[in-house]
């Protein structure tokens, strides 16, 4: 093992990654708030393993998304294990990312130098909603079904562009096949690409910035 | 705080990272790797087929008996129509033979007045208990299970993948 990090040190300075990536200074004052984005990193990588498995028996038709949903809830040996971490996965990744952001804007840790940090996790944020809502419709039953109808009306209620982005969203004027097909493609192609992206860039700059210092308590003013 | 339990705390905390990191990973990597693996031992299942009232069956006289057979496959139910050649010496006891041959898989066909089954396809010939007479089928025919419940024959129209 120690050999084996020898070799690739001497060919890659692997060490130098490492120490980049993890011997990192952390200024004091740092606690478990400053771990909600690698909760988050790391439903991410659940989300990402139990998605891809479940891909593999899943068809976005629909005369089988449920059907093949039910087959792997009831037939597949840990089926029901993998639907169930993808599903609270999803919620779990929405509430720890939106605690993320409330620490960020809490501690005003999005102030400069770190603008380009909040900003692309303003989009992080808006990328992981669209996991959802895309998500849900796909076991294609009565709730998905109905919520996404909801989903597209609101959409509609918008002024001028409403009706368009509705059409657009659902692939014509009823909620049908190609709603299903198109949702499945971004939620499994559009957004996971997009996602590994960005959180690639936020992480990047998290590094290459160092975390912010907390906020500092003013001294009490005496009274 | 000294610079030992300094070092102590530290060691602990890696640790600790450690052993609920990896216990953590484990706990969705053993699922993963059960949902994938799972195709490995899965056991067929198929179902018992009823084709024809015992009666019907003549006696000493293969029959080429067709059914409609319901195939599981992962969600959705085919139903195809399937056959299989029937024996029976005594309206009791009855074999069922695949109907494709066990070379090449042509649908052989009975000659009654040879008493033979024939392949059209290289010449195949078996004899009625399904052995092997001449030509280039690696084995003698393949046999479904049967039963009799009642006054009905059923089949379960599946082979156990042999060699050859
Ligand atoms: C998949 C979602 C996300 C992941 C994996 C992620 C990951 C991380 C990680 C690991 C850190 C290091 C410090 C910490 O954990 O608090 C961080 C910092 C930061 N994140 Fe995120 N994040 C995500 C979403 C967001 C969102 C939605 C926002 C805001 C809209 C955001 C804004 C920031 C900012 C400004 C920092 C720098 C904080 C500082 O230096 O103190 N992140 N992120
Ligand atoms: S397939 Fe029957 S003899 Fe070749």
């Amino acid at each position: 093992m120690a050999k084996l990090r020898e070799w690739l040190d001497e060919r890659l300075q692997t060490r130098e990654i490492k120490h980049a990536l993890l011997d990192r200074k952390i200024p004091k004052g740092v606690g478990w708030l400053y771990t909600l984005g690698s909760v988050s990193l790391f439903i991410f990588t659940a989300q990402i393993v139990t998605g891809i498995l479940l891909a593999m028996n899943y068809v976005p038709s629909p005369e089988h998304a449920y059907l093949s949903v039910k087959h792997v809830t009831d037939q597949i040996p840990m089926g029901s294990v993998m639907r169930g971490i993808h599903k609270w996965g999803a919620s779990a990744m929405v509430i720890f990312v939106t605690l993320h952001m409330l620490r960020v804007y809490f501690m005003g840790a999005y102030k400069y130098p770190r603008e380009l940090t909040w900003i692309v996790g303003v989009l992080i944020w808006l990328i992981v909603l669209g996991f959802g809502f895309t998500g849900y419709l796909l076991p294609w039953d009565q709730k998905g079904f109905w919520a996404t109808v909801v989903g597209a009306n609101i959409a509609e209620q918008a002024p001028y562009l409403g009706p368009w982005i509705a059409k657009l969203m659902r692939g014509g004027d009823q909620l049908g096949a190609v709603t299903l097909t198109r949702f499945y493609a971004i939620h499994v192609l559009i957004l996971p690409a997009s996602l590994g992206l960005l959180v690639a860039i936020h992480l990047f700059m998290v590094i290459r910035q160092g975390i912010s210092a907390p906020p500092e308590r003013e001294p009490r003013r005496p009274g | 705080m000294t610079e030992g339990m300094d070092a102590g705390r530290r060691e602990f905390l890696k640790r600790g990272t450690l052993i609920l990191g990896g216990l953590t990973l484990l706990g969705l990597a053993i699922p993963s790797g059960v949902y994938v693996l799972a195709p490995l031992w899965k056991r067929s299942e198929e179902e018992w087929v009823e084709v024809a009232a015992v009666s019907e069956v003549p006696v000493g006289q293969p029959t080429k008996i067709e059914f409609v057979r319901r195939k599981k496959d992962g969600w959705v139910t085919i139903e195809g129509r399937s056959s299989a050649w029937v024996v029976t010496a005594d309206g009791r006891q009855f074999t069922a033979y695949d109907p494709r041959c066990t070379h090449l898989g042509c649908p052989y066909r009975f000659d009654a007045a040879q008493g033979k089954f024939l392949c059209p396809c290289h010449t195949a010939m078996f004899d009625i208990d399904g052995n092997v007479l001449s030509g280039p089928a690696p084995r003698p025919l393949d046999r479904f299970e049967t039963k009799v419940v009642g006054k009905k024959l059923l089949i379960k129209p599946a082979v156990e993948k042999k060699e050859g």
